[in-house]
């Protein structure tokens, strides 16, 4: 259903939109976004600098940000999805030219008070204009091959550009992202299988150029597939991260140590451990017990959004809310695996815990398009 | 999909025939349409979001159940697997005579730099130099910024600096293991261990190289993977070696001297017991050599092996010996001192133009008779006095097993004329490194065998060359004793172990030649017991002055003797020697067989 084919009075208008909210889900997000302040309290030793309190400011401007998107009504922002797309393209060159180089890798841009990262905005964007192709492309269309190539032009261009940073977890992210919305759009499963054999085969082939002159990674990409699959073979060198994450989840145990008490996190063994490996904090000081429940308040993040996805007939709104859930999976879901040894190490932060602000704001502006569709949804 | 045109117009007539709106049943049409398309479509993504949900929910799943897996597994500390190990190789302990430890590894960390990696230069660059006074920060930012992707920043850090250095925090800065040298008793021996540096180094090893001293000469033996880090056992015994380094240090003192140097060698086995030079060094940070000036100001310097010196009067009982050994004088044989005695056109004085006028031997030795020795010199002859000074080592560098003995090379006249063998006979003209004379003197100690010093501790019987009789060396320490009982050495003599010894003092050379007379060079070398020596111990001090009396006085018997006599006193107990009453004076009756 087209939002020319409902009349528009029945959607709220003004402060009353404001109750039409979602307001379960802001709860969970605000939950998980505690959860991260205490986080970052504890691995700074009980301060709030010099993690916390940023963190605290950054979720207070998400926040807000979302409940603006998610005021201004959802055919406004199907409208801007090209554009959207397109700035977050410049931007994604603009770091290729003159950005920042942190941990050997382009991918901020300074904006002062804080520092963007053009290839998160390029994941809300990328969602929005799959989102939005698939409204407006003819259903009988949707499986046709010419009509596929154009969504896959649309995911590979951000990629090949986010590749070259490197930043091989963001590119992972944008191509598994970009696919599940394809999928959800309903193109032809064959095409999936395709692309999951021929995946396959570049791995394959990956291994393959090894040592070799046309080598496809970067020697510090493999050596992480290495400690990956075999961590113990280098437990003080590349596989320091897993290794000691794994102790700091052993060490948990079920109910942990309690708050503050983590020795791993605390006592520097962990690097990173205030972004991507945060949760092994969590898990040393909050045990199993910490840990699956945050599991499950993502869980019900995901869940009140697939909810809100089938209850809403209007095509742009439901998979832009799907699309923004299955990033949001991918995150977590990346992430866990990784500090938990089930994935190799790729960059990919824990959303709305780990410390960065690129990511939350992008996550929370994905939030208020969530909350958009939901307020502005056909009834 | 059956189309139903937009205006079917059989439906359209018959809707008009009985009266109806057509535009209502347009309408019904298309919303038919719409909903059987979205029905069409929610079907299909229902199906989808199905899969999905079960895709997300194994996920979940299988994140879930390995939480409780690590949750239940116990924690245990990674255990690093060998690595770089090719160059990682154990470097054999140094221990003294009784197995203590003189050097041994440590492991410590180094730090290095990988710029690309580093996060905020500026700041690691400052907090860097905060850390470290020696770094420059403006030069490090500089490394940092430039085109290098690698570089080292220290080579040892201790712990504190290892910590500090890790709450920067940045990834850019990285440590690796590294074994380094530890010498744990400091400055204790540092001419002969000398100190060890790095060799190839790479960041998970680094190669431990010595640089000086024993650690050098054995370098190889060291690092030999076929010894399996069995320790090397020098012949040092580390109590007497810091015992002998406390008197020689306060001796240097108090008798304001600049340099000082000991020996302390058994004269059976030729194991050096101690060997000390002063000024000394640390090993563990070892300075570098000075760049300009004498290398012999450098507290780097060993003095008892490479300072070559005049070592003046105590040669005289080399003369004395070989003169008897070669059946030309006994110990009483008389000499006429107060005659005057010209060689090559040079008149040979006594020392402060004294007269002592006809003495025997013995006498000679006692009173130091420059006259008296230059004359059986000249009987010896320059061919049988250049054999004999070769025999007792006094013309080659010492075999010590540490790399600076081979810098310790004798100073002798090329052309040996009579007047060199009567300056030589009384320790000039010929300059000798204190460990060449404690050598000398263990033969006459021993019974007469020269044995090659060493600085290794020994297993089997030293091999040694006779250099002379039995009894001659007999003579020769009787009358070392008498020196310190009634001649120049009477400060030498110390309760119960019955020193017996040789002053010599000789004026230091200048540079352009000719002599100062105010800058000498005093030794004392001395055997103990006398009646059965064990010991040779050879004490020199480098430009003394006492000054307790209205004139400075700078002769051995002022300066090197008493500090020898200390240093006796302190460390033959250590040796394991008891003080005795020396036995009665027996050599008369040997005399009379003669």
């Amino acid at each position: 259903m087209s939002y020319l084919e409902y009349t528009v009075k029945s959607v709220p208008t003004g402060i009353g939109k404001f109750w039409h909210l979602n307001w379960a889900l802001i709860v969970l997000l605000t939950t998980v976004a505690g959860v991260g302040f205490l986080m970052l309290y504890s691995v700074a030793g009980g301060s709030f600098s010099p993690w916390a309190e940023p963190q605290i400011k950054r979720f207070l401007l998400g926040f807000t940000l979302m409940i603006i998107v998610a005021m201004v009504p959802i055919w406004f922002w199907r409208n801007v999805a090209g554009v959207a797309y397109g700035v977050s393209i410049i931007l994604l060159l603009y770091v290729e030219f003159f950005g920042t180089v942190g941990m050997g890798a382009q991918r901020w841009i300074n904006l002062g008070f804080m520092r963007l990262q053009p290839s998160e905005l390029m994941k809300i964007a990328l969602v929005m204009l799959l989102a939005a192709y698939y409204d407006w492309l003819p259903l009988a269309r949707t499986s046709k091959p010419q009509w596929v190539a154009i969504p896959v032009i649309m995911i590979l261009l951000p990629t090949m550009l986010v590749l070259r940073q490197p930043d091989l977890g963001t590119a992972l992210l944008l191509i598994s992202g970009g696919g599940l919305l394809m999928f959800m759009a309903g193109v032809h499963w064959a095409y999936f299988a395709a692309v999951i054999a021929s995946g396959i085969g570049l791995i394959a082939a990956v291994f393959q150029s090894r040592e070799t002159e046309w080598q496809m990674l970067k020697d510090y990409q493999f050596r992480r597939i290495d400690t990956f699959l075999n961590p113990a073979s280098d437990p003080l060198g590349a596989g320091y991260h897993i290794t000691q994450s794994k102790i700091a989840l052993g060490s948990g145990g079920w109910t942990g140590r309690g708050f503050m008490q983590g020795t791993q996190s605390r006592l520097n063994f962990l690097p990173e451990k205030h972004t991507d490996f945060i949760f092994t904090t969590l898990a040393e000081e909050f045990g199993f017990i910490g840990a699956f429940s945050l599991l499950l308040l993502y869980l019900l993040i995901i869940l009140f959004c697939v909810v809100s996805a089938i209850n809403n007939k209007n095509r742009f709104a439901s998979l832009v809310t799907l699309g923004v859930a299955a990033t949001f999976f991918l995150f977590f879901a990346v992430n866990m695996s990784m500090v938990m040894g089930l994935a190799p190490v790729v960059g990919v932060p824990l959303p709305l815990v780990s410390y960065g602000g690129s990511a939350m704001l992008i996550l929370l502006i994905g939030f208020g398009l969530v909350q958009s569709a939901h307020v502005h949804r056909p009834r | 999909m059956i189309r139903t045109p937009l205006r079917p117009l059989a439906r359209i007539l018959e809707a008009r025939a009985s009266g109806e709106n057509p535009d209502a049943i347009e309408r019904e049409n298309l919303r038919i349409r719409h909903e059987q398309m979205r029905d069409a479509s929610r079907g299909r993504a229902e199906g989808r979001l199905l899969i999905l949900s079960v895709i997300f929910f194994c996920a979940f799943g299988v994140i879930g159940a390995r939480m409780g897996v690590l949750a239940a597994t116990e924690p245990a500390e990674p255990r690093a697997a060998s690595k770089g190990s090719a160059i990682l190789a154990q470097r054999a302990d140094i221990t003294d005579r009784h197995g203590r430890v003189l050097a041994t590894n440590f492991e410590t960390h180094s730090l290095y730099a990988q710029p690309l990696q580093m996060i905020d230069k500026e700041r690691v660059a400052a907090e860097l130099a905060a850390i470290f006074p020696d770094l420059n920060q403006d030069k490090l930012l500089k490394d940092f910024t430039g085109k290098r992707k690698f570089l080292w920043i220290k080579k040892k850090l201790s712990p504190e600096q290892k910590q500090a250095v890790h709450n920067i925090g940045d990834p850019g800065l990285l440590f690796g293991p590294r074994e380094m040298r530890l010498y744990p008793n400091g400055k204790l021996a540092a001419h002969v261990m000398g100190g060890a540096s790095f060799g190839r180094e790479g960041v998970h090893a680094a190669e431990v190289i010595g640089v000086a001293g024993v650690e050098k000469y054995y370098d190889d033996l060291l690092r030999d993977p076929a010894r399996q880090g069995a320790p090397l056992a020098l012949s040092l015994d580390l109590t007497v070696q810091a015992a002998a380094e406390r008197v020689l240090y306060g001796g240097m003192k108090l008798m304001n001297a600049k340099g000082a140097a000991s020996v302390l060698m058994d004269v059976h086995t030729g194991e050096i017991i101690s060997i000390v030079s002063l000024p000394d060094f640390d090993p563990n940070a070892r300075p570098s050599p000075l760049v300009e000036g004498d290398a012999s100001d450098s507290p780097l310097f060993n003095r008892a092996v490479q300072g070559v010196y005049e070592l003046g009067s105590a040669y005289k009982i080399f003369t004395a010996a070989q003169a008897m050994d070669l059946n030309l004088v006994n110990n009483q044989t008389m000499i006429d001192t107060g005659k005057a005695l010209r060689v090559g056109g040079f008149n040979i004085g006594e020392f402060q133009k004294k007269n002592y006028g006809v003495l025997s031997v013995e006498d000679i030795i006692i009173k130091s008779s420059n006259r008296g020795t230059g004359r059986m010199a000249l009987q010896i002859g320059v061919k049988r006095q250049k054999e004999f000074m070769k025999a007792m080592g006094f013309m080659d560098y010492t075999p010590l097993e540490i790399v600076e003995a081979k810098g310790g090379k004798p100073l002798y006249p090329e052309r040996w004329t009579d007047l060199s063998a009567v300056t030589i006979s009384y320790g000039h003209g010929i300059s000798n490194s204190p460990l060449h004379l404690a050598a000398g003197y263990a033969a006459l100690a021993n019974g007469g065998t020269y044995i090659k010093p060493t600085i290794i501790k020994r297993t089997g019987a030293p091999e040694g060359t006779r250099v002379m009789r039995e009894d001659t060396a007999r003579y020769a320490r009787q009358m070392l004793r008498k020196v310190v009982t009634e001649g120049t050495a009477s400060f030498g003599e110390v309760q119960g172990y019955a020193v017996g010894g040789k002053t010599g003092t000789a004026d230091k050379p200048k540079p352009r030649g000719g002599y100062y007379d105010d800058k000498v060079i005093a030794t004392f070398a001395s055997l103990f017991p006398a009646h059965n020596p064990k010991y040779v111990l050879v004490v020199t001090l480098d430009e003394p002055t006492e000054t307790s009396g209205k004139k400075p006085r700078r002769t051995a018997g002022w300066t090197a003797v008493p500090v020898a006599a200390e240093m006796i006193g302190r460390v033959a107990p250590l040796l394991g020697l008891r003080p005795e009453i020396e036995p009665g004076e027996l050599a008369g009756i040997t005399l009379t067989s003669n």
